[in-house]
């Protein structure tokens, strides 16, 4: 009888522990109840949509624009040095920049271009979907983010450290709205890993917070951050510091879109965190997220430059030895540029074509045949190819070097790099050459050329039988004497003059005269 | 443990020796510290063993007493105990006995001897800028201090605080940190000029000069400087011996009071018919000692631009310049002289010599000259010259230590290297500026160093304010002394 009693208390306090605990639950789903009445929308539909996003985006960069992540891998070289390490982690926003580059480098390869490319879309939507807490709706917003980077990434000179330091920012959002007083030094540390994108969760977890002491942790992060760029920084202007010292390659521009998609992300947060409660949610996601795609689908060619990224595509597929591509690509649209007209004329010469055919294509005289020397960090990319076939190596070391030198934010490249390294070993300057060499030999996709070429060096006769360092050596100037541009006509006959196998030197001659004369009619 | 030190090098020496294979060769060392003189108190003189050899074991003995010992995968000698030993044996010698293994199998070579100077080096460190040595482009520069006595390495300011301008070099007061000045090129060029931390940005040009002063040397009341303007350009060579000529289109050399900011012009040394160059005052104040060319059509006459070392007297009372004349006639020996440097004390002149030009980084065949300032005779310092350029130099406040450039290493990047003089005149073996590694170092640096010069004290520059200072283009006009 006793125990039946205690067994019925048992039950009954069971019973109210259900109870309490399913009304809990009850109104824990309170905001969450979308997710019953939005049936369609449930996870694998997420994940279709973002599948979809994914697979938009790394077609974009596989077959629409691959020469852009060519781009960005063109000017950096990563290496696999504790002292690379170190010098990007003494800076705010280091640790992003070195997820970051780390990353680039494997643009070297088209499709892995294009998959990382895809997955940082993928991965900014996840985390802002998931920095919007539990109470989430609006799935489709969470795109936005993601489609804004798009647009802005058609401006080639936005670094993938930007996505990159959005993406840890967006994510670190759950963690700063639960941390409390722990953001006093999550902040600093924070800001220092991925720069000053780390607003986004800082005023996400004021905002969510409506305390005091967050209006306090936000001033405590202003300050931090300060003291942390006098003490460490301080080589750099405070407004870089404080808008992003790696987010862009361009000195002295910040191009409005690096302030306006955090502030957006922040918002898509807010927004898909609101819980708004719709009668047809996969309506409504359905509608914004066609919108969106159309809206990006309509955006990017306003932000890609055609000009730009055909020149870009030119000079990606002759860096490939696909001339033939440049030459019906050319057929169908040509820039009106000087580096166009070169890479055109180059790859007409490399199919047998340039004199018959170069007067088919645009042409902005002896400039579009060999660019001067211009202090950028694309326009000689072309013309270092041809001084280099042609025999020039002294001019192509300097172009080689000033388009090194050109990259605004300081970051040397694997391919110009490797040219330096080569124009060293054809003049036998080979304690020079070893030491790009070595340079290389700490990358991943030039260690195994660096390497073998480092081998090479250490035996002359090696050198000697190498098929392209032997045939530089065999068509270049026997003379030393100063060079000038206007007098590269002369230098071409030169070099034919001293060997008639350079027909390089001779086809462009013929048509250095040519493009002169044309010069002087008009 | 200090008592203990001596007796586990001992065994450790013991233990290397082993299976020791001796060798009569000295140790092919890098940096070749071999034979040079070093003040007390210098940074240690790390070196490394050929990168086959994976340990290196070295012991130091004093000629005077003391020892050290060290192990690792190169000579790292820890900073105290070497500061330590360098001092007790000043006026002695270092000798270092060297194994390295290779393979399994250690090798001792014979001992080296390093020499401790009696002469002290005081300054606190030197000033470059660093750059990535070869064309017309440079995507990052500075101008740094490094510490002679440690390892450290501080910038005074870097391109990165003012982008998009590039930076000529600092030019200290004769070593004194409290005045100093650098010319900033680009959009945004001003000439800083620094005394006691007030800063001030002028733009030197005027509309009776050909553009902004570059390379400058201070007047030793600190009231005037030299300068020389001079636009530079570079051009080619097609051959596998050399690669870039660096010249001046024209060069005209000014003196500036820095009292009011007005430029002497004088018509003497702004010439269209002649190029004058590398102004340099003697410690007296009463001569300015510079480089003159004739002008020529260049790039095309290049290679008959050659500068004879003139000197002007000068009167800081006034400003008044006396006639130049010719102190060292080297066009006529088919040469050309350039940075002419006086030593503090007033005893030497040292230069560059090369066959033309007034570059001499880029001439494999520029040496180092030094003239006696008693007898006027000058003789080529073989003690220290290489094959390869040896270009921009300096005097240490004491002028009995000087600084210089060279391309010593790879023919291409420039490092730095210090020696000392005696009394004659005599320079002993240099050696290059210590790094911690010094292989990883200098062969991994993208830098060479550039227009070195020893600083008394560390130079203070703040850089708040500087970008806002740049970029407002708010500038002091300098403008002509009537």
């Amino acid at each position: 009888m006793e125990l039946g009693r205690i067994h019925l208390v048992e039950i009954q306090t069971q019973k109210i522990i259900l109870e309490t605990l399913t009304k809990k639950a009850a109104a824990r789903c309170d905001g969450c109840l979308f997710y019953q009445k939005m049936s369609p929308m449930d996870k694998q539909y997420r994940i279709a949509l973002t599948s979809l996003l994914g697979a938009a985006v790394f077609a974009f960069w596989m077959w629409l624009y691959p020469q852009a992540p060519h781009y960005q891998e063109q000017n950096q070289l990563f290496l696999f040095t504790w002292d690379y390490l170190g010098r990007r982690l003494v800076l705010p926003g280091g640790l992003a920049d070195y997820i970051s580059e780390f990353l680039v480098q494997l643009f070297y390869i088209r499709w892995a271009g294009a998959l990382v490319m895809a997955a940082l879309a993928v991965l900014l939507q996840v985390a802002t979907w998931r920095a919007s807490g539990e109470k989430r709706s609006l799935y489709a917003v969470s795109f936005i983010p993601s489609l804004l980077l798009l647009i802005y990434m058609g401006d080639m000179d936005v670094l993938v450290s930007y996505p990159v330091a959005i993406i840890m920012a967006t994510m670190l959002c759950p963690l700063f709205v639960k941390a409390g007083w722990h953001r006093l030094w999550l902040f600093p540390v924070g800001w220092w890993m991925v720069g000053p994108v780390i607003m986004i969760p800082a005023l996400l977890s004021v905002i969510k917070g409506h305390k005091w002491e967050d209006i306090l942790a936000l001033v405590w992060l202003f300050a931090g951050a300060y003291a942390q760029y006098r003490l460490l920084a301080a080589q750099y202007p405070l407004r870089d510091a404080f808008f992003g010292l790696n987010y862009y390659r361009l000195v002295e521009i910040l191009p409005a879109m690096q302030v306006v998609i955090p502030v957006v992300t922040l918002l898509c947060i807010l927004i898909c965190g609101s819980g708004m409660d719709f009668r047809h949610p996969a309506l409504v996601n359905g509608a914004v997220a066609a919108v969106l795609f159309a809206g990006t689908w309509f955006a990017v060619p306003l932000t890609f430059n055609k000009d730009a990224q055909e020149t870009l595509a030119y000079d990606w597929l002759i860096r490939n030895q696909r001339y033939a591509e440049v030459i019906k690509r050319a057929e169908k649209y040509q820039p009106h540029n000087p580096v166009s007209a070169c890479s055109v004329n180059m790859c007409l010469f490399m199919e047998g074509q340039l004199t018959n055919r170069f007067a088919e294509f645009y042409q902005c005289g002896i400039q579009g045949l060999v660019q001067p020397s211009v202090r950028d960090n694309l326009s000689d990319c072309t013309s270092q190819e041809i001084l280099w076939m042609m025999g020039m190596p002294n001019i192509t070391l300097q172009y080689a070097f000033d388009l090194q030198e050109s990259i605004q934010n300081g970051r040397k490249s694997g391919r110009f790099t490797a040219r330096i390294a080569e124009c060293n070993i054809v003049n036998g300057w080979y304690d020079r050459a070893s030491r790009y060499l070595d340079i290389l030999s700490h990358s991943m996709f030039y260690r195994k050329w660096a390497l073998e070429r480092k081998a090479m060096i250490q035996n002359e006769a090696l050198v000697s039988k190498d098929p392209v360092y032997a045939y530089i050596r065999s068509v270049r100037f026997k003379d030393d004497f100063i060079t000038r541009y206007e007098g590269l006509d002369l230098m071409m006959a030169i070099l034919y003059n001293q060997n008639k196998n350079n027909f390089m030197a001779a086809e462009y001659y013929s048509v250095w005269q040519q493009l002169k004369k044309m010069e002087g009619a008009e | 443990m200090k008592k203990l030190f001596p007796l586990i090098a001992a065994v450790l020496l013991a233990a290397c020796s082993g299976s020791t294979t001796f060798v009569e060769e000295l140790p092919d060392i890098y940096p070749d510290y071999i034979g040079v003189t070093i003040p007390a108190g210098i940074a240690p003189l790390n070196f490394n063993l050929p990168e086959e050899y994976d340990r290196v074991f070295v012991r130091v003995t004093g000629s005077k007493g003391g020892q050290l010992s060290v192990k690792g995968r190169w000579a790292s000698f820890p900073l105290k105990k070497w500061h330590a030993l360098t001092a007790q044996n000043a006026g002695g010698f270092l000798s270092f006995t060297v194994l390295g293994r290779k393979d399994g199998q250690w090798t001792q070579w014979r001992d080296f001897i390093l020499y401790v100077s009696d002469t002290p080096l005081e300054d606190y460190g030197i000033t470059y800028r660093k750059i990535a040595p070869g064309y017309t482009t440079y995507s990052l520069i500075g101008l740094y201090q490094r510490d002679l006595h440690s390892f450290r390495e501080d910038p005074i300011i870097e391109s990165t605080l003012t982008p998009g301008q590039c930076m000529n070099c600092h030019t200290p007061n004769a070593t004194d940190p409290s005045q100093f000045l650098f010319h900033l090129r680009g959009k945004h060029g001003a000439t800083l000029i620094q005394k006691d931390g007030v800063r001030e940005w002028v733009t030197t040009k005027t509309d009776s000069t050909l553009g902004n002063v570059a390379y400058c040397y201070w007047h030793p009341d600190g009231n005037w400087f030299a300068g020389s303007i001079n636009p530079v350009r570079q051009c080619f060579w097609t051959g596998d011996q050399r690669t870039i000529e660096v010249f001046d289109l024209a060069s005209d050399l000014v003196i500036m009071d820095v009292r009011d900011y007005s430029v002497i012009a004088d018509p003497r040394l702004t010439t269209k018919e002649y190029l004058e160059s590398s102004p340099a005052f003697t410690p007296d104040g009463k001569t300015l000692y510079f480089c003159r060319s004739k002008a020529y059509n260049v790039p095309a006459e290049v290679e008959k631009v050659k500068y004879n070392l003139m000197k002007v007297s000068f009167d800081a009372t006034t400003g008044e310049l006396g006639e130049p004349e010719t102190v060292i006639p080297a066009s006529e020996e088919n040469a050309s002289i350039s940075f002419p440097r006086p030593s503090y004390d007033g005893r030497w002149l040292m230069y560059n010599k090369a066959d033309f030009g007034v570059f001499p980084i880029s001439h494999k065949e520029a040496d180092l000259w030094l003239m006696d300032m008693e007898s006027g005779e000058s003789r080529p310092l073989d003690e220290v010259n290489s094959p390869v350029s040896e270009s921009f130099h300096n005097w240490s406040s004491n002028s009995r230590w000087f600084l210089f450039a060279s391309r010593r290493y790879d023919g291409l990047y420039v490092q730095v290297f210090l020696s000392s003089i005696d009394e004659d005149g005599h320079c002993t073996k240099p050696f290059v500026l210590p790094q911690k590694n010094p292989r990883k170092y200098y062969h991994g640096t993208p830098y060479s160093f550039n227009v070195p010069d020893f600083t008394k004290e560390k130079v203070q520059f703040d850089t708040r304010g500087v970008y806002e200072a740049v970029f407002s283009d708010e500038r002091i006009q300098a403008t002509v002394k009537q």
